[in-house]
């Protein structure tokens, strides 16, 4: 089929890339495909969408967890946070675990009976307000569950396994305590001390602070419990 | 850095066009009349409603007296919904959409759905099109009104409004189209189309904020949602806002003349991101049609990084570039997916992390080559996409 001005709408709307349909039509003896850049030849037509992605994906990264690349960023200062806020030590997850260690509740305490969440099941949701407001969905999976309080104790993990396993989705939920190894800290660390932190795996490398009520050396580390966290 | 801001959220809502800016300025000034007034005063803001009127009307080849002055694209969308069922009256009442519309069609169904109108919303497929036969299937004999939108903000994708219109108009029905990103982008001849009614807003073609219109086909009944003083006979009552709709007039007269020449500059740099993007990010999707999509709109997603798109929108902005993950209507609402990405078939999941990168008058080849060179910096800094390889090649496909 050889196609011609007479074929195009004639709105000259520019929509395709060229500025007139007569410019387009030129074009077309040499490349029939573009006329599927014309928005008007056909409403009816669903036209092919081509595969942006050239390749297969690569397996989705995860957000912590496993991620592959689990170091702080590099920045000139390693004490300072994205925002350029000064820290004084690294969280990091235990590393028999899926991700960083977390007890959470959800907004409302009820939906962890009423979703039946158990151990093992994999959960999104977001961390508002107080405490530790964050924009980005968080993904993870449940490791106890208390249904009496509503309180869960989860590992973040990222959005591969949500995707394929499926998920509750907690709508939001308050972050109420980390657990959590420190590697790298630069002043003593105390019981009843609040600090500035890093989360390793923060997304977004934002500091947090938060109260030490629990804190035990373990190894070449000292493990702790921060409770009453804030972002900032 | 840059110091320079680039803006590429126009999808959002455009700079003034200093054109329209001067066309205002009377209007906020010397020339401050009512124009219901009958002295001088008046009769100057008069001539302003009037000529911006017919400027509004040659966008879509209407007549004058077809177009409606409102206060935004979303009073436009709200009276043409209830105006429609509040003219017919009757007991059944039923209003067919699409479950990509903007909330201000969606939250106006939901209004009427509570006043006991059946509303069915029309499925959208994965490039965020409406089939034409899902709508010529959805009729029923208390069909009153079919609202689809030209174009969708999040995605941009252009609808099929010839056939959809043509459809409706078979069915003896009023169709509406909500044209707030459309209008002035693509071209819209209400006398070759059977569009009943359609809805813009001035502010995303470069007119001020605040203002709007609606067209209203002659001898489609509408009542007005507004009571008072009976401007815009009488369907919306509220003493003009003259510097607003001569700013929309004149923005609608540039759109008209420019919109040739400005969509094939646009669909260029548009395609340049595009095809950019998938050379640097093998994760990187394009969200909506390829083709049939508004000249300046580009919609992606990165697999694998959904909560990051919150992140990479941050640090632009921090470097100096403005972009939008999904709608800005929407931006407040937190941790809600966007309804638009859900209709497509998308999880809930990518539904959240789409970036829209749209451009406008304004937006040269400078500030798209000054994206595509900060945007993979950026993202290397993500750390959970750092497995991701990153091409150097920034040359196209």
């Amino acid at each position: 089929m050889t196609l011609t001005v007479k074929d195009l709408p004639g709105l000259d709307c520019g929509a395709c890339g060229f500025r007139t349909c007569e410019a387009l039509a030129e074009q077309l003896p040499g490349d029939q495909a573009l006329l599927k850049r014309c928005i008007y030849y056909s409403d009816k037509e669903k036209m092919a969408t081509p595969t942006l992605v050239a390749k297969p994906p690569a397996p989705a990264p995860t957000a912590c967890g496993s991620c592959a690349v689990a170091s702080a960023p590099k920045g000139a200062n390693p004490w300072q946070d994205s925002l350029g806020r000064d820290v004084d030590f690294y969280l990091d997850h235990f590393p028999t675990e899926p991700g960083p260690r977390e007890i959470i509740i959800p907004h409302n305490p009820m939906l962890t009976r009423e979703m039946n969440i158990q151990p093992g099941d994999v959960l999104i949701g977001r961390p508002l307000g107080m405490s530790c407001g964050c924009p980005i969905t968080h993904c993870g999976v449940a490791m106890q569950v208390d249904p009496r309080t509503g309180v869960i104790v989860w590992c973040v993990t990222g959005p591969l396994r949500p995707r394929l396993e499926g998920f509750k989705d907690l709508g939001y939920y308050i972050a109420e305590g980390y657990e959590g190894l420190v590697h790298k800290k630069r002043c003593d660390l105390k019981i009843g001390m609040r600090y500035f932190f890093q989360p390793t795996m923060c997304m977004l490398q934002w500091r947090h602070s938060g109260l030490i009520n629990y804190l035990n050396r373990t190894g070449d580390a000292l493990q702790i419990r921060v409770e009453g966290l804030w972002i900032g | 850095m840059s110091a320079r801001r680039i803006y590429l959220d126009n999808s959002a809502t455009t700079p003034l066009d200093p054109r329209v800016v001067q066309a205002m300025h009377p209007y906020l000034d010397t020339v401050f009349g009512n124009p219901s007034s009958l002295h001088r005063e008046g009769r100057q803001a008069r001539e302003c409603l009037d000529r911006a009127r017919g400027q509004v009307a040659a966008l879509f080849n209407a007549d004058p007296g077809e177009i409606f002055f409102t206060a935004s694209g979303t009073e436009s969308d709200n009276l043409a919904l209830t105006g429609i069922i509040d003219a017919l009256g009757g007991h059944e009442n039923h209003v067919i959409t699409s479950a990509i519309e903007h909330p201000a069609v969606l939250e106006t169904c939901r209004s009427l759905e509570r006043r006991g109108v059946d509303v069915t919303c029309l499925p959208s497929d994965s490039d965020g099109l409406i089939d034409p036969d899902e709508l010529a299937g959805a009729f029923r004999p208390t069909t009153r009104l079919v609202s689809v939108m030209a174009a969708n903000n999040v995605v941009g994708t252009v609808q099929p409004i010839n056939e959809l219109a043509r459809i409706a108009h078979d069915h003896g029905v009023p169709f509406h189209t909500d044209a707030v990103q459309a209008a002035g982008k693509i071209p819209i001849n209400v006398r070759t189309q059977p569009i009943g009614l359609l809805s813009l807003a001035a502010h995303k073609i470069h007119g001020p904020k605040g203002v709007g219109a609606l067209f209203v086909r002659a001898g489609i009944p509408i009542a007005p949602i507004l009571h008072g003083g009976g401007q815009e006979r009488g369907l919306r009552s509220a003493t003009e806002n003259m510097a607003g709709i001569a700013g929309l007039g004149c923005a609608a007269e540039i759109a008209r003349a420019e919109m040739s020449a400005e969509a094939a500059r646009l669909v260029k740099l548009r395609d340049r991101i595009i095809e950019t993007v998938a050379a640097m990010l093998p994760n990187a999707y394009l969200i909506g049609h390829r083709h049939r999509r508004l000249p300046g709109h580009v919609c992606l997603g990165f697999d694998g990084m959904e909560g990051e798109s919150i992140r990479l929108l941050l640090s632009l902005d921090e470097a100096g570039i403005a972009i939008s993950t999904g709608s800005a209507c929407s931006a407040h609402r937190g941790n809600q997916p966007s309804h638009v990405l859900q209709a497509m078939g998308f999880d809930p999941f990518r539904a959240r992390g789409s970036l829209r990168v749209t451009l406008g008058r304004f937006n040269t080849d400078a500030d798209v080559e000054a994206f595509l060179r900060i945007l993979p910096e950026k993202i290397r800094e993500l750390r959970p996409i750092a497995t991701y390889p990153i091409t150097n090649n920034n040359k196209g496909v």
